[in-house]
C-alpha cells in the first residue's frame, strides 16, 4: 500500500510540476518569438539598408564609370580633331607658296647656217596671302650661243584682288595690250615653236612694262563676259642707230629717261564662253634715249601710239585665233633720228586636235613690217605636235620665211621643240 | 613737267575715289569659304572650267595638283582669264572636289 500511496505522490508531483511548469514554459516560447522577431526586423531593416547601400554603391560606381567613359570619348574627340586639323593644315593656311613655270629644249636648223640645239628655263614663283594678295614672279633663263647665261625678270607683281572684279597690280607685268604676248607666249601654251614674227623682242608687239594695272572682269547676260585691263608704266625706250630709230623697246624698264609715262589698255567682250574679241591702245610719249650703244639725254619727246585687235575662237576640236598689232611714234625734227616710224604685225592660226586629242596640226601665217627692210619678215609655219600630256608638248614644226635677201628673216627653217610646263 | 604733275595727281585721285569705293562696297573677306551654302557652286564651277580653262591652252586635269596649289593656280588665272572672285571660288571647289 505504501508503495502505491508513494507512486500516486510521485504522480501527483509530476502533475503539479507540469501544471505550474506548462504556463512557465509558454512564457518562455512568446518572449523568445518576440525576440525572434525583433532580430527579425533588425535584420530586414539591416538588409534592406544593406540592400540600398548597395545599390548606391553599383549606381555611383556605373555614375563613375560613365563619367570616365564620357570623359575618354571628349579626349578622344579632341585627340581626332587635332588630327583632322593638322591634317588639313596645309589645305587651311592663311599663306599658300606655289611654284610653277615652263622650260624648253629645241633643234632648229636653218636653211643657211648651223642647226644647233637650245635651251631655256623659266621658274615662275607665287606668293598667295588669303584670297587677298597674290605675289607672282618669273624668270628667265636662257643659254646664248657663247655660252653665257641670260637671266631676266620676266615680270615680279604684286596682285591685290580689290573686290570680285577689279584687281590691282604693281610692278613689271607683260604687257597687257593685245593677247600674245600675255597669255601665249610660254612655249607649253605656244602652238610653235616660235613666236609669231614681231611679237618677240624689239618687234611691234609691247613686252612687258613697270607702272600699275587695274585688271577684272565681269558677266553679263547669261554666258557672256567683259574684261578690261588698264594701266600706266614708265614706256618703252627709243634706241637710235645711224640717226635712224633702230627699235621701240618696250620690255619695262625701271628707269623713265624720257620723263614721260605711257597708259594704256585692253578690253575684251565674249558673247560667248569660246569667242574672245578684244581690242587694245595706248599712247604716251617717248624719246631717243640710247644711240648708237650709248645712253643719251636731252632728245626731245615725241609722240607713241599702240593699236592691238585680237580674236579666239574654240570649236570642237579647232582652235582658231588672230591678232593685230602696231606701235607708231611721230616723226621729231629736233631729234637725234628726226623720223618716225611704224612698226606692225598681223598673225592668224588655226589648229586642229585629233588621235584622240593627241595630235594636233597647226597652220599659222604671219606678216611683220618693221620701218627696217632686214627685219621686216612674212612667215608661213607649219607644226605638228604630239602631246605627252595636259602642259607638255613634243612640236615639229617648218617655217616658210620671206625676208629681205641674205638676212636670217629670209631662211627656212626646220624646228623640234619639247616644252612642259608646271 | 607742269602737265605731269597735273596729270600725275589726276591719276592718283581716282586711284584714291576707286579704292575707297572698292573697301566700302566689297564683301567681308572672311564670307568667302562657305561652300556648303551654296548646293549650285559646284555645277558652276564645273560649268565655268569646261567654258574656259581651255581657251588659251590645253586643259589641265584636276589631278595634277593639289588643293592648295589649286588655290595659287586659281588665283592666277583668276588675274590671267579675266575671272571674277565668284567663278574663281566656283571653279576652285570644283577642282578641288575633283582631284
Ligand atoms: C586668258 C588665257 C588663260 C585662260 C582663260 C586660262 N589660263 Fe591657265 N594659264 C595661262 C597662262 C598664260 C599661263 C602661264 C603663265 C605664265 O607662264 O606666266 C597659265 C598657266 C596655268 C597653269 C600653270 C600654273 C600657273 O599658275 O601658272 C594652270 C594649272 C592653269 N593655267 C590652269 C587654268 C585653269 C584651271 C583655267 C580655267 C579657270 C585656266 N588656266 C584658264 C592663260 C590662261
Amino acid at each position: 500500500m505504501k508503495m502505491f500511496t508513494n507512486r500516486k505522490t510521485i504522480a501527483t508531483s509530476l502533475a503539479m510540476l507540469f501544471i505550474v511548469a506548462g504556463p512557465a514554459q509558454a512564457q518562455t516560447d512568446a518572449s523568445r518569438i518576440d525576440e525572434l522577431e525583433a532580430k527579425a526586423a533588425t535584420m530586414a531593416a539591416e538588409l534592406a539598408e544593406l540592400r540600398a547601400n548597395l545599390e548606391q554603391a553599383k549606381e555611383s560606381e556605373s555614375v563613375q564609370e560613365l563619367q570616365s567613359l564620357r570623359a575618354e570619348t571628349v579626349a578622344a574627340r579632341q585627340a581626332a580633331q587635332r588630327a583632322e586639323t593638322s591634317a588639313n593644315e596645309w589645305k587651311n593656311t592663311t599663306s599658300v607658296t606655289h611654284l610653277a613655270g615652263y622650260a624648253s629644249a629645241d633643234y632648229v636648223s636653218p636653211e643657211n647656217g648651223n642647226a644647233a640645239f637650245g635651251v631655256n628655263f623659266n621658274p615662275m614663283f607665287h606668293f598667295q596671302y588669303n584670297d587677298k594678295i597674290l605675289w607672282e614672279a618669273e624668270l628667265e633663263f636662257e643659254v646664248e650661243e657663247n655660252g653665257d647665261t641670260n637671266i631676266g625678270l620676266e615680270y615680279s607683281t604684286i596682285d591685290w584682288f580689290l573686290n570680285d572684279s577689279m584687281i590691282l597690280i604693281a610692278g613689271k607685268f607683260l604687257s597687257p595690250l593685245g593677247n600674245f604676248r600675255q597669255n601665249m607666249h610660254p612655249s607649253w601654251i605656244n602652238k610653235l615653236p616660235t613666236a609669231p614674227p614681231g611679237f618677240g623682242h624689239d618687234g611691234a608687239a609691247p613686252v612687258s612694262e613697270i607702272g600699275m594695272q587695274l585688271r577684272g572682269g565681269r558677266n553679263f547676260g547669261g554666258q557672256g563676259k567683259f574684261t578690261y585691263a588698264g594701266y600706266v608704266g614708265n614706256g618703252p625706250k627709243l634706241e637710235g642707230e645711224d640717226g635712224e630709230i633702230h627699235a621701240i623697246e618696250a620690255e619695262g624698264f625701271a628707269g623713265n629717261p624720257d620723263d614721260e609715262f605711257v597708259y594704256g589698255g585692253r578690253v575684251s567682250l565674249l558673247p560667248f564662253p569660246k569667242l574672245e574679241v578684244g581690242v587694245s591702245g595706248a599712247f604716251g610719249d617717248v624719246a631717243v634715249v640710247e644711240n648708237d650703244g650709248a645712253d643719251i639725254s636731252g632728245d626731245p619727246t615725241r609722240g607713241y601710239t599702240v593699236f592691238g585687235f585680237d580674236s579666239s575662237y574654240q570649236l570642237g576640236n579647232f582652235d582658231l585665233r588672230g591678232e593685230y598689232i602696231s606701235q607708231e611714234v611721230d616723226a621729231e625734227p629736233a631729234s637725234i633720228a628726226p623720223e618716225g616710224g611704224k612698226w606692225e604685225t598681223w598673225y592668224v592660226q588655226g589648229a586642229y586636235k585629233f588621235g584622240q586629242a593627241k595630235w594636233e596640226g597647226v597652220l599659222r601665217y604671219t606678216d611683220f613690217k618693221s620701218p627696217h627692210a632686214d627685219d621686216s619678215q612674212e612667215q608661213l609655219a607649219f607644226g605638228l605636235n604630239y602631246l605627252l600630256a595636259p602642259s607638255a608638248m613634243l612640236k615639229f614644226a617648218y617655217e616658210s620665211n620671206s625676208g629681205l635677201a641674205g638676212e636670217a628673216t629670209n631662211d627656212d627653217r626646220w624646228l623640234v621643240q619639247l616644252a612642259y610646263g608646271y | 613737267m607742269k602737265n605731269r604733275f597735273y596729270q600725275l595727281f589726276a591719276a592718283a585721285l581716282v586711284a584714291i575715289l576707286l579704292g575707297t569705293g572698292v573697301v566700302l562696297t566689297q564683301r567681308p573677306a572672311d564670307a568667302a569659304e562657305t561652300p556648303a551654302a551654296d548646293p549650285m557652286q559646284f555645277a558652276r564651277g564645273a560649268q565655268t572650267w569646261a567654258n574656259t580653262c581651255a581657251r588659251c591652252h590645253n586643259m589641265r586635269d584636276p589631278k595634277e595638283l593639289r588643293d592648295d596649289q589649286w588655290r595659287v593656280a586659281i588665283a592666277h588665272m583668276r588675274v590671267r582669264a579675266g575671272l571674277t572672285g565668284q567663278e574663281a571660288r566656283d571653279v576652285l571647289l570644283f577642282l578641288q572636289g575633283s582631284n
